[in-house]
């Protein structure tokens, strides 16, 4: 049960990532069909802020697939020389302050996208952008962030609690760039 | 009484506004005026690392006491702000501080009911002229240029004058000009000098095409209600008489001062003068650009802006400058 | 304040919460304790602007790139390539480690992704030819660092970001430091090896034919290089869109090169993904830090601090590049300078010092930084792709090349024009 809600908790990341991926692959072909009209003459614009849009929803959104596959970098000096029990309660404590502070970004996000929508506020670009559009994409990506962590937090106490130190540590424990690229 | 401490987010710090006068009001002469009453803790939002589009926001939620931001930043959260800085409708320092003073009751409103504030002082940047690459004579030559410029007001005059708006950061403008990916570009004639502009650039074309960017002080209400009647008096009095005065007696002489660093033409006391070619502002570009604002860039304003306001702008800022939107 | 700070900064860190998280916690307890107002209300606001950034997409642009080299087997023929040319010097393969991690330094925007190239591509031929561990593995932790010194550079973008400071002439100013380290880097192998031939493996020779042959391994990476870097100067680009040109012709490529798949593509977007927002945690977490900071005022004290001291212009210097070697051994590198570039550089523009030379000073430092324990990143990197050995014998194989480093450092106060020759000229 605990493995097959891990498993899924990673696939939807996954898929996450790879949308949000394809949006980075569309901002390239947006950014080249500007450079292109520009050396027409043709002014097109624009896509200097929708870029700046679409590197906040990354951010926003990644954070989660990140988190799933360990790679948030952690200074893991003290940790590699502790037994796996040491091990697995800093891997706790590193996850409880990942999703206070996760749930804190979301909590504090939502005013932002709400006095957006209040003031009907437009970007001050000629798009004229309607602010609460690319808001509400990078205010969901927090509130995504605060459940996944939340998720881990609660699955890591169980299995802590079942003794299971090692499927703990496959969710989440520490890995070193290396280990994740290869 | 016991002290009040104010926290104050001053505007951009490299810029003269704020090292010769927002500096010393704030930090010397209204806590030394106040007798003790007020402590002063200063910085700038480009020190915080924010926004200037951030100031007000935060100042409303009550982050900071007292914000100073250029009010073109926020009219993304207040379109009616945008009323404040026409561009081109004000030539001379003199008819810009008329055109503030005639919108100053609007936007204290605005400031109120937008931000939760109370509007303390409005005080000018020097006015964002262009500066050009090759020979520029008029406006009409500015058609099928690349300009870099920021605010959708002046994004909207350009694309009406058949030129291309193009948004590129400040400090990337003189290798855009020199390498020719814009033409021209727009910024105040003080910035531009001591940004060395004019060694990639040729002509200087004096008129405010990016406005006066003025800045607009305000301080959070509930702060400004926790204050007595006294010390509400000593700042309003004082922000007049030791910074906004001070800073709009200054702009006009500042500007003359630019231009001759620029251009040559008269006494330069910032260093070396640059020899930019002066282009003469026409009467008749002048009311070419008040037909353009007339037909194109305010109704786009009134569109997205509440009727309300936009009548307030007729009867007050519009008589002023004599520029009537139309209404319907 | 600052001891308070500083503690709960190793404390948290040591506790192996997520760098990013550190920066977050450390800026909420400002607010909670240190501030008057409460600042953690305006953490939304900080967080949408600090990441609604154009500048900043180009950082998840230079990873894809790397990300399609390295998975389209262009990685892997550069350092055959390299072999061939540079392994005759004593010290063999060490040198085409030096020179994959140069090459790839001038496409890719990261140290730790092109010491992760170079590590992927070179370790295992150094198990399999018998090298001695420590000098190899610490050539290319070194070497890697050269990634944000030769442009493109994720650092120099942020530092033009922060500074408002030209992004191109950052880039050209850090080329010749670039080049100049990197032939430092080889004088000292061939010194040491010539002293010590047990440091590095047996020298190889290959015919001219069988180098010549190879040259052509090198030229997808040359012409990226060219295009990347050439579309800004020729005004057909900004850095930012420099970028996105960079990613398309990987792709072309790699494609070229028949290592683009359904699955590969996949990898790499998710991979891009993945480091991305790794690195964009750690930005805002350093934005909402220096925020916090400032207004509660510990900006103005350390600017006191160190205009206190009235050491005159080089002295003011000299505490600067102390204070980052320090800070270097224990803070994670872009957080250092999203954290103390906003305090730092305007004391020493107003020093009178150029804020494009200053840059290039500053990315030596944060060089040396990735390279000195306990907090480097390109050590655990390599340490990383290695399959048996002890972090210490990375450690005490940078040695070398941190020495070089410092005298960088020297070289770059000594003479400025070695970082503002070509953007004055260009
Ligand atoms: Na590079
Ligand atoms: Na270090």
């Amino acid at each position: 049960m605990i493995i097959s809600v891990i498993a899924g908790l990673r696939r939807i990341n996954r898929f996450i990532a790879l949308l949000v991926g394809l949006a980075l692959i569309a901002c390239v072909a947006l950014i080249l069909i500007d450079i292109s009209l520009r050396q027409l003459g043709i002014s097109f614009g624009g896509s200097d802020e929708i870029s700046g849009y679409v590197m906040a929803g990354i951010a926003s959104w990644g954070v989660s697939y990140t988190l799933t596959e360990l790679a948030h970098v952690r200074i893991d000096l003290i940790r590699v020389r502790l037994r796996p029990l040491g091990k697995a309660i800093l891997d706790l404590i590193a996850i409880v302050a990942l999703a206070g502070t996760a749930i804190v970004i979301a909590f504090e996000a939502w005013p932002v996208l709400q006095k957006t929508i209040a003031h009907h506020a437009l970007a001050n670009t000629s798009l004229a952008t309607p602010l609460w559009i690319p808001q509400s994409i990078w205010f969901a990506g927090w509130v995504w962030f605060a459940l996944s962590s939340s998720l881990l937090v609660l699955l890591t106490v169980v299995l802590m609690m079942k003794g299971d130190l090692r499927q703990a540590d496959s969710l989440v424990g520490a890995r070193t760039e290396m280990e994740l690229e290869l | 009484a016991q002290a009040k401490d104010l926290s104050v987010v001053g505007s951009w710090s490299s810029l003269p506004l704020h090292k010769q006068f927002e500096v010393p009001f704030w930090t010397k002469d209204l806590p030394a005026d106040s007798g003790g009453a007020i402590n002063v803790k200063m910085t700038t939002f480009d020190q915080m690392g924010i926004k200037g589009s951030d100031v007000l926001r935060m100042l409303s939620d009550g982050v900071f006491d007292v914000g100073m931001t250029v009010s073109d930043y926020a009219v993304g959260d207040a379109p009616e702000l945008q009323g404040l800085d026409v561009p081109l409708v004000a030539t001379t320092a003199k008819q810009a501080r008329a055109m503030v003073n005639a919108a100053r009751p609007m936007v204290a409103d605005i400031m109120k009911q937008r931000f939760n504030a109370k509007l303390l002082a409005i005080a000018p940047y020097p006015p964002q002229v262009v500066f050009c690459k090759g020979n520029i004579n008029s406006l009409a030559d500015l058609k099928g240029k690349k300009v870099r410029g920021s605010g959708r007001m002046t994004t909207d005059f350009l694309e009406a004058l058949g030129a291309t708006g193009v948004n590129i950061s400040f400090s990337e403008v003189p290798g855009a000009l020199q390498r020719g990916v814009i033409d021209c570009a727009v910024t105040g004639a003080g910035s531009g000098y001591s940004a060395g502009w004019y060694e990639v650039s040729d002509s200087l074309y004096p008129i405010p095409l990016g406005g006066w960017d003025p800045v607009i002080t305000a301080m959070n209400m509930n702060t400004w209600k926790s204050l007595s009647p006294k010390t509400q008096n000593l700042i309003t009095t004082k922000i007049k008489s030791q910074f906004e005065n001070p800073a709009w007696n200054n702009a006009a002489g500042a500007l003359k001062n630019n231009i001759a660093c620029l251009t040559g033409n008269g006494n330069c006391s910032a260093g070396k003068p640059a020899h930019m070619k002066l282009v003469k502002v026409t009467q008749a570009d002048l009311d070419k650009a008040h037909r353009i604002l007339v037909q194109k860039v305010l109704p786009e304003w009134a569109k997205q802006t509440d009727k309300k306001w936009v009548a307030r702008w007729n009867q007050t800022v519009g008589k002023t400058v004599g520029v009537q939107v139309p209404l319907n | 304040m600052i001891p308070t700070l500083t503690l709960s900064l190793l404390g948290l860190l040591a506790l192996s919460i997520p760098v990013g998280i550190v920066l977050f916690l450390l800026g909420f307890g400002i607010s909670h304790f240190y501030s008057f107002f409460p600042l953690v209300r305006a953490l939304g606001q900080v967080v949408w602007s600090s990441s609604n950034s154009s500048t900043l997409i180009a950082i998840p642009f230079f990873v894809l790139l790397g990300e399609i080299l390295v998975r389209g087997g262009i990685a892997a023929r550069t350092y055959n390539a390299l072999d061939k040319w540079f392994s005759w010097l004593p010290g063999g393969l060490i040198h085409a480690n030096i020179g994959t991690a140069t090459m790839f330094s001038a496409t890719s925007g990261s140290s730790v992704a092109t010491a992760a190239t170079v590590a992927t591509v070179a370790l295992p031929q150094a198990e399999k030819l018998g090298y001695d561990p420590k000098l190899f593995s610490g050539a290319i932790a070194a070497g890697g660092t050269l990634g944000i010194m030769i442009p493109p550079s994720i650092n120099l973008i942020v530092y033009g970001f922060l500074t408002q400071t030209s992004i191109p002439r950052l880039f050209l100013a850090g080329l010749l430091p670039g080049l100049l380290m990197a032939a430092a880097f080889i004088a000292v192998t061939v010194v040491l090896c010539t002293i010590k031939p047990s440091l590095g493996g047996s020298s190889r020779s290959f015919s001219w034919s069988e180098r010549f042959a190879s040259l052509i391994q090198l030229a997808p990476i040359f012409f990226l290089f060219m295009v990347v870097i050439g579309s800004i100067y020729a005004g057909w680009a900004t850095p930012t869109e420099s970028a996105a040109i960079g990613v398309v012709i990987a792709l072309l490529i790699a494609w070229a090169n028949g290592g683009v798949s359904l699955d590969m593509f996949n990898q790499s977007l998710t991979g891009t993904v993945r480091i991305t927002s790794m690195i964009m945690l750690v930005i805002m977490g350093a934005y909402f830090l220096n925020f916090t900071l400032t207004s509660a005022g510990l900006g103005r004290e350390l600017t006191h601090i160190i205009t206190g001291l009235h050491l005159g212009k080089f002295g003011t210097l000299g505490v600067i590049i102390l204070l980052y070697i320090v800070l270097g051994f224990f803070i994670e590198t872009l957080s250092l300078m999203v954290a103390t570039i906003p305090i730092i550089v305007p004391i020493i523009t107003g020093l009178g010092f150029d804020k494009v030379w200053f840059g290039i000073l500053l990315i030596v430092m944060i060089e040396m930084a990735l390279i000195t324990p306990p907090v480097g990143l390109n050590l655990y990197v390599v340490q990383g792709a290695r399959k048996s050995g002890s972090m210490t014998d990375v450690m005490l194989g940078t040695i070398p090349f941190v020495l070089v480093m410092l005298a960088m450092v020297a070289l770059l106060v000594a003479a400025p024009n070695l970082a503002l020759y070509l953007p004055g000229h260009l």
